[in-house]
């Protein structure tokens, strides 16, 4: 058993983590796309893109649009940036560290992930535009494909523990973590966060072939929030792909936090790296392929890792 | 320890309420859509808060599903382009009234009149456990069975329904490429 | 002196520029590409500088209008080579800054952006009225814009009628108007489209705003390949010009993919045509085939048979569905190099990105080889759209054939299709 953090102390600690999570993040990204496009930037340069891009943001006039829907326009990015704390908040840090560390944990962390479809849809719809709305309904479109992966692969790597709450799970990898255990888990993860988080080849709604998708109204100080809620959604399901298929917290020598640290920024630069260089799909065609491969796939790994544990 | 979980519950069921209210009030499909989300989300607080955690988050999970999937079907059969354009939302005053004042009544009754146990919340997870118990009992396997069951109907009906079928696209007809129709005979 | 800190910090962005093309624009690959401090965005909306170049007929001034009024807080113009007929350079916005012919766009846009986030120069104010096109709120007996349940013209635009859709069912169909600025859409370009969600089912390519005797006061394009209609060129000049042409048009392509990284790796190559090996683009190509999603989005969208475009001199598009035609056959100095017209089947829109890869490295070879060759002269060119001569351009047939290529696919797919198809409205308009 873990015990919780003080509830004083847990929002200062998940801005903590979250904030320089999300800056490395934005920072990888740069670069990744600098040393892609061929372009030679110093360190320094790269390090300061994202500050100076979001100064630039905050500087900007706030957005505009023929008859918005305008609360709804505010708070649809600041609802899947909450949505990301939420998600984020979920991952015990370490053995004895945690914030929220809930009983239904992998349920706590779904519904996050489904009320993103909400926070993308409304911020396509509130702008009263065409590519913004149909940024939003492609999301819509492709929201189920990855959900049911998602929550198949969760539960099954909820079976070994028998538990539902992540520190749980964490603990029932101490012998061998659940990608060696469940090898289809992770690369189905992987792709379901492509997924939620709208990412290179799954990246539909912000698509450049909608001029920018939901964002194409945009501006601002809502563009920036906007910006790094993807980075920070992005980070939140590397972060329980770390903790629920590269055993969180667990191993040798160093403290747990910097062990989740580590695995966390090794998905997050697997899934950079696959949105510079992979394209993206059809969306029709990932529908197909969802439902007749990835989903089929997922229900085995879930029958596998019953059997398993029988 | 009683004073924030009060004060979680008074917020909880505020936003239910508020939220319930607005439905009625907004000029829009979606809106309208949303709010009751909203609602379902100020009541699956109160969930979490009486100790049916479980419930409450799934109440979540389904209901975000749920809610989309039915702004998306009724703006599209509304003609109203993606539901921005004000409209009208409310129809048939009375029995709507008739309706609401009978439920209000009901629900009211069963708050004053009947007698709750004074006990400390369960366990979370024990909670969970018993619910599956009571809602499936032995049966459990049986359902389960079933549910993958559906989910392959569905997969396969929704194979059978897409416009690419094993015959090729669906526009074009599907007629099976070995026995073509001869029209010499007909 | 807070903000001024954080405005200087801010000023340190790279500049997102909207860029605006008319005819005869000035090719800002070469001059935006490379240093990463200017960066092209999608939409006016995320824009601080709105980049015009070219030429501008009347009937686009009205859209360039708008898309300034677009532009968020502070914005400014920068204009690079812009006419417009009527109106000096400085007539259509209040107060650009104009870039002379010799002078570097890339600074001028750098420039401007600072100036305007450190506040040394006013954001320009709108151009237009800002106000409903039409009255509508407490029109109808709920106020809600019209009769009925679900209002009658709201903001004046009128709700979507019924029309039936491929699944059987009656739904509305919505009809838009888009163009002549899409960042993904060819200069010029407008369709009007009837959408059923994001299903085209009705496309109509807008009138060519390029075609109209305006043009004549602006001077027709100094494109080499104009050029080799009437007089010799040498072959290293033409085969590199179609080199960075097509290198454009993939990066295009990928920035359409949603690989922007790699469309600017493209561009840059596409800059420094003159000193780039094959193998780097074939170290590109192969990138992009080893990924494997490329093909997948692309295949099968598109497409066009090969007897629909046989003969009609349409070059590249044609040789992407499998038909040897390209006029560089006939000429004895391609001969003497040993030429042979690459070919790729399949007719779709991944055939002609991948033939366009393939032949760029053939142009950079043919081009290395060609030591003091020329060609041309002889009244018709192979050219990157096609066999062009004084009175044939290619294009044209490739937008009667587009509507019909558009309909039934969705949105995506139909930016993949004309990005695919390099519709080059000025190059329609030559003749």
């Amino acid at each position: 058993m873990t015990t919780p953090l003080p509830l004083w102390l847990a929002p200062a600690v998940v801005a903590s983590v979250l904030a320089p999570a999300v800056y490395l993040t934005w920072v990888l990204d740069r670069w990744v796309g600098a040393r892609v496009a061929g372009r030679r930037t110093s360190l320094g340069q790269t390090l300061a893109s994202p500050l100076a891009e979001a100064a630039q943001l905050m500087l900007q006039s706030s957005p505009r649009a023929e008859r918005p829907d305008r609360v709804t326009w505010l708070l649809a990015p600041a609802s899947l940036s909450g949505l990301a704390v939420v998600a984020v908040a979920t991952v015990p840090l370490g053995p004895m560290l945690h914030i929220a560390d809930a009983p239904g944990g992998i349920v706590l962390f779904g519904a996050a992930i489904a009320l993103v479809m909400v926070a993308v849809f409304l911020h396509g719809w509130s702008a009263n535009s065409l590519f913004p709305l149909m940024g939003g309904y492609r999301f819509i479109a492709l929201a189920l494909s990855f959900e049911m992966p998602l929550a198949l692969v969760l539960i099954a790597a909820a079976l070994p523990a028998e538990s539902l709450r992540f520190s749980d799970i964490v603990q029932s990898q101490v012998d061998v973590w659940n990608v060696v255990r469940q090898p289809l888990g992770l690369p189905l993860y992987l792709i379901a966060t492509l997924g939620a988080s709208f990412w290179g080849p799954l990246a539909f709604p912000d698509a450049p072939d909608l001029a920018g998708g939901t964002t194409a109204e945009s501006s601002g100080a809502a563009l920036l929030v906007w910006t790094a809620a993807r980075y920070a959604l992005l980070v939140a399901l590397c972060a329980v792909g770390a903790a629920v298929f590269l055993g969180g917290w667990l191993g040798p020598g160093l403290p747990g936090p910097i062990w989740l640290a580590f695995k966390t920024a090794g998905l997050v630069a697997t899934v950079v790296v696959i949105g510079h260089h992979v394209a993206r799909v059809r969306l029709e065609d990932f529908v197909v392929v969802a439902w007749t491969v990835l989903i089929p796939l997922a229900l085995v790994d879930v029958f596998l890792s019953g059997l398993l544990v029988l | 320890m009683t004073e924030p979980l009060d004060a979680l519950f008074w917020l909880s069921s505020t936003v239910a309420v508020f939220s319930a209210w607005r439905v009625f009030r907004a000029d829009s499909m979606v809106r309208a859509a949303y709010w009751l989300m909203g609602s379902f989300v100020g009541v699956a607080g109160i969930l979490v808060l009486v100790g049916a955690e479980f419930l409450g988050l799934v109440l979540i999970l389904m209901m975000a599903g749920e809610m989309t999937i039915m702004a998306v079907f009724m703006v599209m059969f509304m003609m109203n382009p993606a539901g921005l354009n004000p409209m009208n939302m409310v129809h048939q005053h009375r029995t709507s009234l008739l309706a609401g004042v009978l439920s209000f009544v009901g629900l009211g009754a069963i708050a004053l009149l009947a007698s709750f146990p004074q006990a400390p919340p369960p366990d979370p997870a024990a909670a969970t456990s018993d619910l599956g118990h009571e809602l499936l009992g032995g049966s459990m396997l049986v359902f389960q069975t079933a549910g993958v069951a559906l989910l392959s109907t569905m997969i396969g009906s929704i194979a059978l329904a897409a416009q690419r079928g094993r015959y090729g696209s669906a526009a074009e007809g599907s007629e099976e490429p070995g026995a073509p129709i001869d029209e010499e005979d007909a | 002196m807070g903000l001024t800190a954080f405005a200087r910090l801010a000023a340190k962005a790279p500049a997102p520029v909207f860029v605006a093309r008319g005819a005869n624009a000035r090719s800002l690959a070469f001059e935006l590409s490379g240093t990463g401090d200017v960066v092209l965005t999608q939409t006016p909306r995320h824009a601080c500088v709105l980049l015009a170049t070219g030429a501008f007929p009347d009937s686009m001034v009205p859209a360039l209008r708008q898309i300034h009024d677009q532009m968020s807080h502070p914005r400014g113009v920068v204009l690079a080579g812009a006419h417009f007929r009527g109106h000096g350079p400085r007539g259509v916005f209040s107060d650009p800054v104009v870039v002379t012919p010799e002078g570097d766009v890339h600074d001028a846009v750098v420039v401007l952006h600072r100036d305007l986030i450190l506040g040394r120069r006013p954001s320009a104010p709108p151009l237009l009225p800002d106000r409903d096109p039409t009255p509508w709120r407490g029109v109808g007996p709920y106020g809600q814009g019209g009769k009925g349940m679900t209002g009658g013209t709201p903001y004046g635009r009128p709700l979507a009628g019924l029309a039936d859709d491929r699944d059987g069912l009656k739904l509305d169909a919505l009809e838009l108007r888009l163009g002549p600025f899409l960042p993904m859409f060819p200069p010029g370009l407008t369709l009007t489209i009837k959408l059923q969600g994001d299903v085209v089912q009705q496309a109509r390519v807008g009138d060519n705003p390029f075609r109209t005797d305006e043009r004549v006061s602006v001077g027709a394009r100094s494109s080499v390949f104009v050029r080799a209609l009437s007089g010799p060129v040498t072959i290293r000049e033409l085969e590199h010009a179609r080199a960075a042409h097509h290198l454009e048009r993939v990066g295009e392509a990928l920035r359409a993919a949603g690989l922007g990284a790699l469309g600017e790796r493209a561009d840059r190559l596409a800059a420094n045509i003159e000193r780039v090996e094959a193998a780097a683009v074939r170290r590109l190509h192969r990138l992009l085939r080893r990924s494997r999603t490329l093909a997948w989005a692309t295949s099968g969208v598109g497409r066009l048979e090969p007897d629909r475009v046989a003969g009609r001199g349409l070059g590249l598009v044609a040789r992407a569905c499998g038909l040897p035609e390209d006029l560089r056959t006939q000429d004895g100095a391609y001969n003497e190099l040993g030429f042979s017209p690459l070919v790729e089947g399949g007719g779709d829109a991944c055939a002609r990105w991948r033939l366009r890869l393939a032949e760029v490295a053939q142009s950079l070879l043919l081009a290395s080889a060609a030591g003091t060759r020329t060609t041309g002269g002889t009244g018709s060119v192979e050219s990157p759209w096609g066999s062009i001569s004084s009175d044939h351009a290619p294009v044209g047939s490739l937008l009667e054939l587009l509507p019909g290529m558009l309909e039934g696919s969705d949105w995506g797919d139909v930016i993949t299709t004309i990005v695919s198809l390099d519709l080059d409205l000025e190059e329609a308009a030559r003749t």
